[in-house]
């Protein structure tokens, strides 16, 4: 029974901590922008989760304006390791991250809207381009993607290295270890002697009541249980 | 208002991971410093001779370049986001 909750709760870690790093680690998709627009948002309490704020240094209210990019993107699987041939349209935001987060610092919404409405181009003669975003589309709840970066690429088969990602998985399996052993240390230090100092308290104050017992009691306490340590 | 905020809790919290690391490489200093005196004398049981030995070696690790490369704890973290800060605004 424990067992199963523990293995449950491992489970539900693993999802959230999995769920967290899908939304904002860095993704780079092969896309062919089509058009960039501004659309007025009024957010629900749950979608307001899924945007950032309002241009940096400007007033925060609960309608504002979100700046947009509609794409023609190049499909792919498992996290954009595995390319195929299928396309399908993709519409990101384009929304200041600020200074908190998720930790983009991105202040150029502005500059990346003009990028991006520069490289517009039509199927028949198509500029391809690699757009950094993080975030989820979701259609019920109207969420998009945020784009980060864009730069323009000679054909769609470009092959992109996320050196982001391997650095920041090697980061966090190092900073694992090294907290692992900072635990280990503190226990063969700090925790194991206290610990051991506390059973020799023990001892003593056992011993001493035994001392006091009559020879018959401790004769009789040859047949009861010890304490346990 | 939120460059106040990354930084007073940014910093704070760099704190913190510079407070546990100190513990930890002290904690970890010492220990080696019990190891050599173990191998060098071995079956000694002259406890404050190797408390001496203990000290002293804490005394050199403490004016140590060792202690000092923890400040790289909020070198660290500064040079990254100035560094994303550029990467990602520069045009």
């Amino acid at each position: 029974m424990w067992k199963k909750i523990k293995l449950g709760l491992i489970v539900l870690a693993f999802i959230l901590v999995g769920g967290v790093l899908d939304y904002v680690l860095p993704r780079h998709d092969i896309v062919r922008v089509t058009s960039t627009e501004v659309i007025r948002m009024d957010f629900t309490r749950f979608n307001r989760l899924f945007f950032a704020q309002a241009d940096s240094g400007t007033r925060e209210y609960a309608t504002r304006d979100v700046r947009l990019i509609n794409t023609v993107r190049k499909k792919t699987w498992l996290f954009g390791f595995i390319r195929r041939d299928a396309e399908g349209v993709m519409v990101y935001r384009n929304e200041d991250t600020g200074w908190i987060w998720p930790p983009y610092f991105k202040f150029d919404s502005s500059d990346l809207q003009a990028e991006a409405a520069a490289l517009v181009s039509t199927a028949d003669n198509p500029k391809w381009a690699v757009l950094t975003n993080y975030g989820w589309r979701n259609r019920f709840f109207t969420i998009y993607p945020n784009a980060i970066a864009i730069r323009e690429v000679s054909g769609p088969d470009v092959r992109i290295i996320p050196w982001f990602n391997i650095f920041f998985f090697i980061f966090l399996g190092v900073a694992w270890l090294f907290i692992r052993a900072m635990w280990r240390q503190f226990r063969e230090r700090t925790v194991d002697p206290a610990l051991a100092s506390a059973g020799e308290k023990w001892d003593e104050v056992d011993e001493r009541a035994s001392a006091a017992r009559g020879r018959f009691s401790r004769w009789l306490g040859t047949w009861r249980g010890k304490p346990r340590r | 208002m939120g460059l106040i905020r990354l930084i007073v809790f940014g910093y704070a919290g760099l704190t913190i991971i510079y407070f546990v690391i100190s513990i930890y490489s002290r904690s970890v200093r010492r220990e080696k410093l019990e190891n050599w005196w173990a191998e060098e004398n071995p079956g000694s049981d002259d406890m404050q001779a190797r408390a001496a030995y203990v000290e002293k070696g804490l005394e050199e690790y403490r004016n140590g370049i060792r202690r000092k490369l923890i400040l790289l704890v909020y070198v660290i973290p500064t040079a990254i986001v100035i560094g994303t800060l550029i990467a990602v605004n520069w045009n």
